[in-house]
């Protein structure tokens, strides 16, 4: 795992983004090797440049400077759909065609590896039932995607993600709107990909759980990229946060727990006295 | 991609909802609901070619109509052949290109109201059409190229004026029906420069009419038309992604930008083509692509169902207005506002401000 010549397919170099040019920009001069086969997350308070340098790395997003190479290659050199069939990416919020059905929404994500006149192969058909398969939206596979729950749908856009086939696969707060269930089935169906995987996550803890890799940015920078265990202290926190707290063993996985310190007393504190008896060490 | 496993059946199944069509190295997706409403649609339409063969001035007995069509001798030769089959024709084209066109510009701007016949773009296309008899440079063959010119020119200006770094659908539709109107007073002013003659032939050519239309408009129509159809075929494939949202169809690999721009002048062009043969038949662009959808309930607008539902409304709506006064016969545009301008109410209400389609 530590060999020092991992390979890096994807790579972000000397990465200036912004959206408008008359402001400035939201990443500077951002360097990322995205580690092969596994997990990477970026965290990062709101605002940092998280999201924005995901999209960037999935061609959503034109770089002001710098570049983003796949497989050593410019990627707006690449034809889009070529990229298509490498590197997959679910956007934060994709809105769904109205009545669409789940297996017509997830068979749309074979679209890269189709032409019009090859519209529905044997690949076709195993990586759309193996996605539905994995996701667990099997038995959903007629529904309309518009009267499912948040953590069905949410289920139903990773299938389409997955049954584009690529080696690589870029999530953007997969998680967001879910609730704590559906985050974590989410999140451990991420660790069961066999593929190379970058992901946004709000929460840190979550980030050191099921990160291989973990990147976190402040202010359109990274602070400090490598292994949670090597990378979550508490001047981490304080440095990328602002926040004050301790970093414990995970009482279940023994990555790197954040544990912020005690709430403010309140106006109430007399009834939450329990509160006030934690400070913090 | 390398084939490990065989599945089970041997072939592959389908996603539901679809059936595949296979050939030796081609395979087509069909929405099973969409053929059978296709279907449907064309026997409908068949009924209504016949009873706009029969009724008329005239009555004319359905096995008589039928021997005209198939070229066989019959005794209301003249009635049937000569009188209502070209106008059928016309009725025919018109409709289903506007049915498709409608479908095709509500698939890119995201909006059911966004419509070539609500936006302008008839109008740019009458507009130039009426100019150009008015100032009597439009001869019979010319004429089709100056609606196609007027309903590009109207397109481009209304997207012009729409673009603010990204087009917003409500903003989109509100500056068309702006041009709409502003087109529609430049038609008149063009009527009321033109000549006599002139001007009333404009003014029956603009409320939309198959009235002594022919096959000398049928003609250069068809053409153009079956020119366009495979633009049209590759246009049915396009929208099964430009129906996500734009990040998601970006990832897929779909450039975006060509692709919409492709299918809104596809739309023009067959907009501004039907309107060059028929005037603006009101409405049909806006209804056709609607009732599909609701018909068929795919995720992105059906092509094929369309053009037949256009098809359709436009020959259903020209019975009533042969026979309703006759013998003085309506413009099919009067009747297809009828039914269209209530639905474009209804639309209007219901619409909420983020005006997705």
């Amino acid at each position: 795992m530590n060999d020092q010549r991992q390979h890096h397919r994807l790579s972000a170099r000397d990465l200036t983004l912004g959206y408008d040019e008359s402001r400035a920009a939201v990443v500077e001069g951002l360097n990322l090797d995205i580690p092969d086969g596994e997990v990477t997350v970026i965290v990062g308070p709101n605002a940092c440049g998280k999201s924005t340098t995901l999209r960037a790395m999935g061609r959503l997003l034109k770089p002001r400077g710098g570049a983003v190479l796949l497989d050593g290659q410019e990627l707006s050199r690449v034809p889009t759909r070529r990229i298509a069939q490498t590197l997959g990416l679910l956007p934060q919020s994709p809105v769904a065609p109205e009545a669409i059905t789940v297996t017509d929404l997830v068979s749309r994500g074979r679209q890269p590896h189709q032409r019009w006149w090859q519209q529905w192969s044997e690949a076709d058909e195993r990586a759309v039932t193996g996605a539905m398969a994995l996701t667990d939206v099997t038995a959903l596979a007629d529904r309309p995607v518009d009267a499912l729950s948040g953590g069905q749908r949410q289920r139903v856009w990773i299938a389409m993600a997955l049954a584009q086939d690529t080696d690589l696969l870029l999530l953007d707060e997969p998680t967001t709107f879910l609730d704590i269930a559906h985050q974590v089935e989410v999140l451990n169906l991420v660790r069961q990909l066999e593929r190379t995987v970058v992901t946004v996550l709000h929460d840190l803890n979550q980030a050191a759980r099921y990160a291989d890799y973990l990147v976190a940015m402040k202010a359109g920078r990274i602070v400090a990229a490598g292994r949670p265990d090597d990378v979550v202290t508490a001047e981490l926190v304080h440095e990328v946060f602002g926040l004050e707290a301790i970093v414990i063993p995970d009482p279940v996985t023994g990555s790197p727990l954040v544990v912020p310190g005690a709430p403010v007393p309140g106006p109430r504190s007399a009834g939450t006295s329990h509160m006030r008896k934690a400070p913090i060490t | 991609m390398t084939v490990t496993t065989p599945p089970p059946s041997g072939t592959a199944q389908s996603p539901a909802g679809y059936a595949v069509a296979r050939g030796r190295s081609a395979s087509f997706l069909v929405h099973r609901r969409a053929a059978v409403v296709a279907c449907l649609l064309l026997i409908g339409l068949a009924g209504a070619c016949l009873a706009a063969l029969c009724l008329g001035e005239s009555t004319v007995a359905p096995e008589q109509a039928v021997r005209v069509v198939f070229g066989l001798s019959s005794t209301d030769e003249f009635v049937v052949g000569t009188l209502r089959l070209p106008r059928l024709t016309v009725g025919l084209l018109v409709g289903a290109a506007l049915g498709v066109a409608g479908a095709l510009i509500q698939t890119v701007a995201r909006n059911p109201l966004a419509s070539p016949d609500v936006i302008g773009v008839t109008h740019g296309a009458s507009a130039l059409t009426v100019g150009a008899l008015t100032y009597g440079v439009g001869s019979a063959t010319v004429l089709p190229y100056w609606s196609v010119g007027g309903g590009l020119l109207a397109a481009g200006l209304v997207y012009l004026f729409a673009w603010r770094g990204g087009l917003h659908a409500v903003r989109f539709v509100l500056i068309g029906i702006g041009f709409a109107v502003a087109l529609r007073s430049l038609t008149q002013l063009f009527i009321t420069k033109a000549d006599f003659q002139v001007a009333q032939q404009a003014a029956v050519w603009m409320t939309g009419s198959l009235n002594g239309r022919g096959y000398q408009e049928a003609e250069p129509l068809a053409w153009a038309l079956l020119l366009l159809l495979p633009a049209v075929l590759w246009a049915a494939r396009a929208q099964r992604t430009v129906v996500l949202d734009d990040d998601t169809a970006t990832a897929l690999g779909v450039r975006l930008g060509p692709v919409r721009l492709a299918l809104a002048t596809l739309g023009v062009l067959l907009a501004a083509l039907a309107t060059g043969a028929a005037g603006p038949v009101d409405f049909v662009a806006l209804l056709a692509p609607q009732i599909a959808r609701r018909l068929t309930r795919t995720a992105q607008i059906p092509l094929l169902c369309s053009a037949l539902a256009g098809a359709l409304i436009t020959v259903l709506a020209d019975v009533p207005a042969r026979v309703l006064f006759s013998p003085t016969e309506l413009p099919v545009g009067v009747v297809t506002a009828a039914i269209g301008a209530p639905y474009l109410l209804w639309l209007i209400v219901n619409t909420r401000s983020g005006g997705r389609a």
